[in-house]
């Protein structure tokens, strides 16, 4: 009898049944999706640090003695290390397929060697042939530059000419973030050799495997210079970036299970409520309450088993699309996919089942009569809503549109709850997104404010004559801008290592000294004032922190072997290397000997020109150091975070495909499921000479409204949700004081519309089913 | 007196499972403006089919239907919309009603939407209530519409169904769910309209109901087998004979 009544129900009740079909479907290919990639990104960089065998110590060093230094130093203490021997390469020495390279931060050259490199499909890579080479996935997928596997890729240093061809792109766990700021070619031992012979700028990678706890402690006090010191955390932390990337598809995902569960809700209820009539029915002619649930939990889960299966099958390709982002730079694992994604919609199809067990449950409680009258006692305490036709000067329609769902809240609230959580999910990391595009930023990475920026690194030599260098590149660029009559600022930021300590405290950090036309006070800082003498220093919170050092406190700063004594007057953020920073007063006397690098040079025009000035300066300085890169103050800050920006356009583009597409589905299903319903109602309101148009517009605006709350709740929570969301990541990244870069525009009005278009279009489509529903299905009505 | 309907050779079929279903075949009659008449016949025989297609609620598959001398065949969705809207009035057997608005909303609703009477919202609401105050349910204005009786609620139609003052009203067995005293009061109230000059076609099995009407027609097959001319009453104590002639007629017709 079962089989007999399921068949018919089936057939009967095509729209609803499809309708559950396809939601159960949906939520079983999220669920599996959003799981497998959830577990898969919270465990990806453990799981490619253990496959990489990334070291508990990394340093990098310049100096020869250096390096002899460390090599007794580890010998002492009978540490374990690798070295790896690095050239420092020019990127404007490179070409890639004809074209100049264009690559801003650090480049160097090497030969296999320290933890291990995989290849694109996740294979170690253990030789290189001459000839070849190998690009980090980090800049083969940036898109400035022309990469493809056997293209040309030229190397002319210091005399040495050689092409390589591309072999591929690594995932190389050191050199593979872009807030490293240093990327590696990977060659062949033989070509490496050949450009060792000439090169000066060789530096050795040392990775160092210790249990040892107080490794860090012994390596301080041996205070060798390095350009380059973190621990394991340290070197994680620098894949802060794609974790971000995987944080938000994390969200995404745990968004994606949120809506499936609404959907499930919501669409087993309302199925539910329309089996009421039947039930009663049932129990009038004696069917025991048992039958009569066994005849809807076997219909159900027929149906989710049906729907799990197909979502089984989409959740693979579904998931690869989410994690097509975060896989990029980090190896993530494959294995344990399938018996977790059965697992999940194995229990999307038991949640299923559940829901419609505890949907059933009413069943004992009603009186045949009561689940007659749809599942409703008849008693109620307070009117359906509180507006009246008749009280109002509201049209029908709209007045209907908004009567209904004040009148049926439940029935709206899962449909506002998803397209709520889909207006956040485009609404937050669009202002991150545009954050990390800001000119905020500027003060975050501890920079003076400027309107260009010529990319020039300075390589530093032993030779002595780095201060000439870099004043020489400041008056050249003077020259530039005399020549054109511009009034600027010219300066630039030159970074040092330092090891400063308070107390007993110690820790390596980044130093900053502004030179040319900067003095300290352009800076921002959260607390004091900026340093005003030689012998005073500003120190980034993380230094505070780990130092334990005050406003008004002694410091002690080596460099050099000399160890100096400075006062801290103010505690400014910086995120550079994860938040470390020390701003020392420009006129402070530092030996270039000691300087790991340099920003490229800063141009601030004193003139307060308008946008538009500053774009045609761009163009005429761009034109007069063809060889430079210019860049304008928000795309070097673009640039100094990587290609970042770049992968979260890609997954904003994403997530609004998603959340374009579930919002389409969801405005679709609902509204067919409403007319399904309300068919009998609209039936009369034809019959009393409502129009078609009328009443697809009555059916469209109730998705409308309701989108539009969804829009005005969104835009609301947004704010504080970015900051509780969005900002401890930033903190992690060294910046304190978080401001998030809204433009309402965008966020407010351009992308909300956007979604409300696509959604209410999608309402409207569906809503057009309704004509060809007859008046005279009056007579039909059940 | 004008025609206010005009039916020719109407046809109405259905296709169920790839078969032909002749409904209505051939039917053919005219209703005087003023006129109350009653559709007979038994179950199945085309009654309420041949309601909705001169409505202009479904369509018809041939003949020809005039309102008021248009054609409605030849209308437009959107005009027949607004002919149903403005020109006639629907009671239904159920009483059906939008259940998320009272029961006042209800009866305004027609008015609200169309624009044939230019009125104020205000003006629109003192006519809805003069109309429940005359049929006596002006107590159940606010009420949702699951809180009032079968009667009540079918009165409320009644009162939707002349919102926008209509040239005819069409009612499919508008007593069929209620009780005698219920269905005794609704008749009453429907043979008033008629006698101020609303027209009224209704479809029904009830003998007592019929008898109230000027004219009843009986349907056999999807054909009008018969008309009886019953003509009007002038008081109560007439109803008896008529329902009695119609009694006899209609077992002469096989009812």
């Amino acid at each position: 009898m079962y089989l007999r009544i399921l068949k018919k129900d089936f057939k009967r009740k095509k729209t609803m049944n499809t309708i559950l079909l396809i939601f159960i479907t949906l939520a079983a290919m999220f669920i599996a999706s959003s799981a497998n990639n959830m577990i898969t990104v919270s465990t990806a960089l453990d799981s490619y640090f253990e496959k990489a065998g990334v070291p508990d110590y990394w340093f990098a060093m310049t100096s020869e003695q250096e390096m002899e230094r460390f090599d007794a130093f580890a010998g002492e203490n009978g540490y374990h290390y690798s070295c790896t021997r690095l050239i420092q390469i020019d990127p404007r020495d490179v070409t890639v397929s004809g074209a100049a390279f264009e690559y801003g931060n650090s480049l160097c050259l090497s030969a296999i060697g320290g933890p291990r490199v995989f290849d694109d499909s996740g294979k170690e890579i253990t030789q290189v042939s001459d000839g070849e080479i190998y690009v980090t996935a980090e800049i083969f997928g940036s898109g400035e530059n022309d990469f493809y596997e056997g293209c040309k890729i030229v190397i002319a240093s210091e005399g040495i000419k050689k092409e390589f061809t591309l072999k591929g792109y690594t995932k190389d766990v050191l050199f593979g973030s872009s807030m490293i700021g240093m990327t590696r070619f990977l060659v062949s031992e033989n070509d490496f050799a050949l450009f060792q012979e000439k090169n000066a700028g060789v530096m050795d990678s040392i990775a160092v495997y210790t249990d040892d706890a107080e490794f860090m402690e012994k390596f301080q006090e041996l205070d060798a210079q390095t350009i380059m010191a973190v621990n394991e955390s340290g070197i994680k932390q620098m894949y802060i970036m794609d974790m971000l990337i995987a944080a938000i598809v994390l969200v995404v995902s745990v968004c994606l299970i949120l809506i499936s569960m609404v959907i499930l809700r919501f669409t087993i209820n309302f199925t539910m409520n329309e089996e009421f009539r039947e039930i009663g029915v049932m129990k009038a002619i004696g069917i025991t309450n048992f039958k009569i649930r066994g005849i809807y939990i076997v219909k159900y889960l027929a149906i989710s088993a049906i729907g799990a299966a197909i979502g089984f099958a989409f959740s693979f390709p579904f998931g690869s699309i989410l994690m097509e982002n975060v896989s990029k730079n980090i190896m993530v694992s494959e294995s344990g996919k399938f018996l977790l994604n059965f697992a999940c919609v194995a229990g999307t199809a038991m949640v299923v089942v559940l829901f419609c067990y505890f949907c059933t449950r009413k069943v004992k409680k009603l009186s045949p009569i009561d689940a007659i009258r749809n599942g409703e006692t008849g008693e109620r305490y307070s009117g359906k809503g509180f507006l009246h036709l008749s009280k109002g000067k509201l049209a029908p329609i709209p007045f209907m549109a908004v009567n209904d769902i004040l009148s049926e809240k439940k029935k709206y609230v899962s449909m506002l709850l998803i397209f709520l959580l889909g207006i956040l999910l485009v609404i937050i990391p669009i202002n991150t997104i545009n954050t990390l595009q800001s000119d905020r930023l500027i003060e975050w990475f501890n920079m003076a404010k400027f309107d260009l920026v010529i990319s020039q690194e300075l390589l530093f030599s032993p030779d002595g004559n780095n201060a000439d260098r870099i004043q020489e590149k400041l008056d050249e660029v003077r020259a530039v801008l005399q020549e054109n009559q511009i009034e600027a600022d010219v300066f630039q930021e030159i970074m040092f290592r330092f090891y400063i300590s308070c107390g007993n405290k110690k820790k390596s950090s980044l130093a900053f000294l502004g030179v040319g036309d900067v003095t300290t006070d352009m800076y921002s800082y959260l607390e004091g004032t900026a340093p005003q003498n030689r012998g005073e220093v500003a120190i980034s919170y993380l230094v505070a922190d780990e130092i334990g050092a005050k406003i008004g406190d002694d410091v002690k700063i080596n460099i050099g072997g000399e160890t100096r004594q400075y006062t801290v007057t103010a505690i400014n953020q910086s995120m550079n290397n994860l938040g470390e920073g020390i701003r020392f007063y420009q006129e402070e006397e530092l030996d270039y000997f000691y300087a790991g690098g340099s920003f490229g040079i800063q141009i601030k025009y004193t003139d307060n020109p308008d946008s538009k000035t500053i774009e045609e300066r761009k163009a005429l300085i761009k034109k007069q150091c063809p060889d430079a890169d210019v860049y304008s103050a928000g795309e070097y800050i673009s640039y100094m975070i990587g290609n970042v920006a770049q992968q979260l356009e890609g997954v904003k583009r994403l997530i609004l495909g998603i959340i374009g597409c579930i919002n389409m589905l969801v405005a679709v299903l609902m509204a067919k499921s409403f007319i399904a319903r309300e068919r009998g109602q609209i039936a009369i309101m034809k019959a009393i000479g409502f129009r078609n148009s009328a009443l697809v517009i009555w059916q469209t605006l109730r998705i409308g409204i309701v989108m539009l709350i969804a829009i005005i709740l969104g835009t609301l929570v947004s704010a504080p949700l970015s900051k509780l969301l969005v900002e401890p990541i930033f903190r992690m990244m060294g910046a304190y004081s978080v401001e998030f870069e809204i433009i309402p525009l965008e966020v407010y009005v351009i992308y909300p519309l956007a979604v409300l278009a696509i959604t209410v279009f999608a309402g409207m489509l569906a809503a057009l089913q309704l004509r060809k529903i007859s008046a005279s299905e009056v007579s039909n009505i059940e | 007196m004008n025609t206010i309907l005009k039916v020719d050779d109407l046809c109405k079929t259905y296709i169920v499972n790839k078969r032909q279903n002749n409904v209505l075949k051939n039917v053919s009659f005219h209703i005087d403006e003023g006129e109350m008449v009653a559709v007979m016949g038994p179950s199945g025989s085309g009654k309420s089919t041949l309601l909705y297609a001169i409505s202009g609620m479904d369509g018809i598959t041939a003949g020809r239907v005039e309102f008021c001398g248009r054609n409605i065949g030849a209308l437009k969705p959107k005009e027949m919309a607004n002919l149903r809207l403005d020109e006639m009035g629907f009671i239904f057997q159920q009483m059906y009603m939008l259940k998320n608005l009272t029961v006042l909303d209800n009866i305004i609703l027609p008015a609200c939407q169309s624009d044939k009477i230019r009125e104020s919202r205000r003006e629109t609401v003192q006519r809805g209530q003069a109309l429940m105050r005359k049929l006596g349910i002006i107590e159940i204005a606010e009420n949702d519409i699951n809180e009032v009786s079968g009667g009540q609620l079918q009165r409320a139609c009644i009162c939707r169904s002349l919102m926008n003052k209509p040239k005819m009203i069409f009612a499919d067995e508008p007593t069929g769910a209620l009780n005698r005293t219920s269905s005794q009061e609704v008749m009453e109230e429907l043979a008033k309209i008629n006698s101020e000059g609303t027209t009224v076609m209704l479809v029904t099995h009830d003998v007592n109901v019929a008898a109230k009407c000027t004219r009843v027609m009986y349907m056999v097959d999807g054909n009008i087998k018969g008309e009886y001319n019953l003509g009007r009453y002038d008081s109560v104590s007439q109803l008896r004979n008529r329902e009695r002639a119609l009694n006899n007629w209609l077992m002469e017709m096989g009812w």
